[in-house]
């Protein structure tokens, strides 16, 4: 009896027990488009952790909205100001993904984005992985939009930008 | 006699406990078929919502059940049976929120933290559209913002520094617009000035220059209201392609002030029928640098804006 207690005990510490992944480097940069020039807003402040149970892996990355700098103090105010920066400060994005993913060089994940105090979800967005040891560096484009998150274009000289913002993501996560 | 009452206390008694342990494993039973949806409901700025109506729909069978979140946010479902969810979100103040997929598992407790957005005056609450995703996010294990160290300062909105920002941008487009607008005056002034001066014995384009002159000065005059009252938003030290709109300012802010007083030096002596003379000369020149300075400001945020 007292074996069959300690096996289950055992089984049971087995089966709890949690694998976390941290993000170590990234670089977000989102692209905007107007018919005058292209502009692009980097950020490197972002913070992320991964914590995997029973095979499935939560995911949360978090980053500053102020943080993006796009290489024009005005520009960037004005960008915090049109996505409600101040207001809802943080964007985070939310998946889960299979424990096995991280053996993959390509997946598909679903995000879950709050980002200017909407929260939007995109299906199947790719992703590339590459195992670097104990790092996994993993590179995608998410095809956010502004109406996605009811974002008023910005515009200049009445010309509004386009709808389209693609985030290019470039994370380096470890496996701890 | 006495052996048929003990048999028969002892078979009530055998009755007693076989039935309790019928119905505890029962109960037990029951109790391990059911499980646990919880989680905490805060405002975009991550404090907890309380009074927040949670209602969880059964997609299988369409059972709801109500929990009302307490001071801390917080709310919680026992007893519910496994199956996928679709919960709903309200409170006073705040868009509905409807996530079209929660799942309950069996002896399980799933941990579902919300954030809701603030609803303006006028707005009809109204479902935020979400798909039913095969790895969509509901788990007991998923990180929160705290455990990625963010502080309740850094997650929490400023409203008073949003206003600050939308007056901010409110008054520089119509800064921007006033400018556009502006350069038409100028440009106008600066051609007709080339057969306002010199040589010229008539006062018509004189008269039409000076006219376009002032109208210019007038609205740079609001152009650069708009710009000089714009808030300025602390900690936002500037960089990039403003340094140099800002700079230009300094240049066309006193020429469009010297420019007129100059201008209206020459016209005197226009005027009185003599050669225009003295700093007076300074006039067309000052107004070309004054206009070519406006220019640059223009396209400095134009090309990159």
């Amino acid at each position: 009896m007292k074996v069959l207690i300690g096996f289950l005990l055992t089984l049971s510490a087995f089966a709890q027990t949690d694998t976390q992944w941290v993000l170590q480097q990234n670089t977000l940069t989102y692209h905007v488009s107007h018919p005058l020039h292209q502009t692009d807003g980097i950020s490197h402040a972002a913070k992320g952790k991964g914590v995997c149970h029973a095979n499935q892996c939560d995911f949360l990355i978090a980053v500053p909205v102020k943080s993006f700098d796009s290489g024009d103090s005005n520009r960037d105010l004005h960008m915090l100001q049109v996505t409600r920066g101040a207001e809802f400060p943080i964007v985070s994005v939310r998946t889960r993904l299979p424990e096995s993913d991280s053996k993959s060089e390509d997946i598909k994940a679903d995000l879950e984005i709050q980002f200017a105090g909407q929260t939007v979800r995109y299906t199947q967005v790719s992703f590339r992985l590459e195992k670097q040891g104990a790092e996994i560096h993993v590179t995608g484009t998410i095809p956010a939009t502004l109406s996605d998150f009811k974002i008023d274009p910005p515009s200049l000289l009445t010309m509004p930008v386009k709808n389209e913002i693609p985030v290019r993501v470039d994370m380096v996560w470890h496996q701890e | 006699m006495i052996i048929t009452g003990f048999r028969l206390s002892r078979f009530w008694g055998f009755l007693g406990i076989s039935l309790h342990f019928a119905l505890s494993v029962g109960l037990l039973a029951q109790t391990a078929a059911m499980g646990v949806l919880t989680g905490k409901i805060s405002d975009s700025s991550g404090a907890p919502v309380a009074n927040a109506t949670v209602t969880a729909t059964s997609a299988e069978t369409g059972q709801m059940r109500n929990a009302t979140t307490g001071a801390d946010g917080s709310y919680r479902f026992d007893q519910l049976p496994p199956g996928s969810y679709v919960l709903k979100v309200e409170a006073a103040g705040f868009k509905t929120l409807q996530i079209l997929s929660t799942t309950v598992e069996i002896n399980k407790t799933t941990v579902r933290d919300e954030a809701l957005g603030t609803r303006e005056i006028g707005e009809e609450p109204r479902a935020t559209p979400q798909e039913n995703l095969p790895n969509a996010p509901s788990s007991t294990t998923a990180p929160s913002l705290s455990d990625l160290g963010l502080t309740p300062e850094q997650t929490r909105g400023d409203l008073k520094e949003q206003a600050l920002l939308d007056k901010r941008t409110h008054m520089l487009k119509i800064h921007q617009r006033m400018g556009l607008i502006t350069t038409i005056p100028l440009v106008a002034t600066v051609i007709l000035g080339t057969g306002a001066g010199g040589k010229s014995e008539g006062t018509a384009t004189r008269d039409a220059h000076v006219a376009l002159g002032a109208l210019t000065g007038d609205l740079y005059g609001i152009t650069a209201w708009y710009a000089i009252r714009a808030p300025r938003i602390k900690d936002t030290p500037k960089r990039g392609p403003i340094r140099f709109h800002e700079a230009m300012a300094w240049i066309h802010g006193p020429g469009m002030i010297l420019t007129p007083i100059l201008g209206a030096m020459a016209f005197q002596q226009k005027n009185n029928g003599e050669k225009v003379h003295g700093i007076a000369k300074a006039h067309g020149p000052v107004a070309i640098v004054t206009a070519g300075a406006f220019g640059a400001a223009l396209l400095s945020v134009s090309v990159k804006f």
